[in-house]
């Protein structure tokens, strides 16, 4: 029997999975705050008020902006799109190099248009 | 073949779009599957609000607004669900992937990774910190 | 003595075009198999209906079927657990040649390909020694008993037969990790391919219905680390 081509799978894999740790560690503490108690008024402090934000990230939290940015955001992307590119496999709606470059292309792109925000933010002050 | 006549006549079915429908623990694995897709929304509201941040004050107090809608937090309670029920399968995946430690221990290890992350968000944006 | 309605799925190739369903009523009590009530349908009321069994004791693997939609060993099911109506089929996602009989073809194949035998250079009539730990490293993927009921349970081979499946990529981890085995190589190009361990989401059915609880699923994904691993240093070679 010959050999089967090498799967570039171990690539989407592995972004898969740290985004997965990612989505289980980071996120429902997250969720929980930014998502639930701030907007309902739950969280009674000034530190989510702008010009707090602001001085969070000029006081040292610059290059933790970026790590936060890649795990709560980047990674994540591409754990979704690597479900949602084998679900759409699984629901039999198409399953192809198209769908692959759409699924892992548009992690890609809100990826650096994140870490564009935090750069940029970064770099304001 | 060498007989003559060849009586075989294999019936093969096809796995039909609905086949996950068909039992509970197809179901379960398809909502494990769709956690991703309130994650999805979450990732889009940080994004919006990340924003909203390199812009000014304005933007950042539209964002909270934006925030405050019942459907977006009915979403994010969603999401927080998600991650969850997300957090519970993926834990106890990846013992099995990696037994790096007894299932237990590695089980209990990263709901306190969880927990402690929790916490500490809370503290931070409670202002605590 | 309980009666007990099955409904058996049957298909005869030379008269069907599709299976149907056809209702027995068979006597049991609670030692009866779900086997032994086919056996009873056989013998006593349609002498025509195809099945495979051999041993009776969970070791032959040749007794596979649905039982209400789940992959069972038919003589390790028994009817003191169902109380309505039971529904046996062949196993599902292979082709049906007879009644509960399937072509079991396409799944020996993908057990042939990744090698399944010990791979060394080593002859000679010494014994092979190995100790406990190096036992213990593969033992709990040696006990496959190659019934099929995984494949039946992964919708994953369901939606592409070439995917090699839980069983044969359960074999290729036991004998990757045996410590008298270097025949590894020789093996991930299978597992490296996209119908190899790429081809699972660990939907992880196959480990709730294995019969030995191998926990294929487990083994697939370990699999993957390997494949992974494989992948890196393929990078660094010219």
């Amino acid at each position: 029997m010959s050999s089967p081509k090498r799967s570039d799978e171990p690539v989407w894999w592995s972004l898969f999975s740290a985004g997965g740790v990612c989505f289980a560690v980071f996120l429902p503490g997250l969720i929980l705050a930014l998502g639930i108690l701030w907007p309902l008024g739950l969280l009674n402090s000034s530190v989510l008020q702008y010009a707090q934000l602001l001085s969070l990230l000029q006081s040292g939290y610059g290059l933790t902006g970026l790590a936060f940015t890649g795990a709560v955001i980047c990674l994540p992307l591409f754990h979704a799109a690597h479900r949602i590119h084998h679900g759409l496999h699984d629901l039999k709606c198409g399953y192809s190099s198209a769908t692959k470059l759409l699924c892992y292309g548009t992690a890609g792109l809100l990826s650096v248009l994140a870490l564009y925000f935090t750069l940029s933010l970064l770099l304001k002050y | 073949m060498n007989t003559p006549v060849s009586a075989r006549k294999p019936y093969q079915s096809k796995l039909s779009r609905s086949w996950w429908l068909k039992h509970n623990y197809y179901r379960l694995y398809m909502l494990r599957e769709a956690t991703v897709l309130p994650l999805l929304f979450f990732i889009g509201c940080l994004l919006y609000g990340l924003y909203c941040l390199t812009q000014d004050a304005a933007h950042w107090q539209s964002f909270q607004t934006f925030m405050q809608q019942g459907w977006v937090i009915a979403l994010n309670l969603l999401a927080f669900a998600a991650s969850l029920f997300h957090a519970k399968t993926f834990f106890a995946l990846f013992p099995r992937v990696m037994p790096l430690a007894p299932a237990w221990l590695m089980i209990s290890g990263q709901w306190l990774a969880t927990l402690l992350v929790a916490a500490g968000v809370l503290l931070l944006f409670g202002g605590w910190l | 003595m309980t009666e007990y309605q099955l409904l058996i799925q049957r298909y005869d190739p030379e008269h069907d075009n599709e299976p149907r369903l056809q209702r027995f009523t068979v006597p049991g009590d609670h030692t009866t198999s779900m086997l032994d009530a086919l056996l009873y349908v056989q013998q006593k009321l349609d002498v025509t209906l195809g099945l495979r069994w051999s041993c009776r004791m969970a070791i032959c693997g040749s007794c596979g079927v649905m039982v209400n939609g789940i992959p069972k060993l038919g003589c390790k099911t028994f009817l003191r657990d169902y109380h309505s109506e039971i529904v046996i089929e062949p196993l599902a996602h292979f082709a049906v040649e007879k009644d509960l009989i399937v072509d079991m073809t396409q799944f020996l194949a993908h057990l042939s390909a990744i090698k399944p035998y010990l791979i060394n250079d080593y002859s000679g009539t010494a014994m092979h020694k190995q100790t406990p730990a190096q036992l213990a490293k593969y033992q709990q993927f040696s006990n496959c008993i190659n019934c099929g009921l995984c494949y039946s349970a992964c919708p994953q081979f369901g939606l592409n037969p070439e995917f090699l499946g839980p069983a044969a990529i359960t074999l290729a981890q036991r004998y990757n990790l045996d410590s008298r085995d270097n025949g590894k190589a020789a093996r991930m190009p299978q597992l490296n391919g996209k119908n190899g361990a790429w081809g699972c989401t660990f939907v992880g059915f196959c480990s709730d219905v294995c019969p030995k609880q191998l926990d294929p699923a487990a083994a697939v994904n370990q699999a993957k680390v390997e494949s992974a691993k494989d992948f890196i240093i393929s990078m660094f070679k010219p």
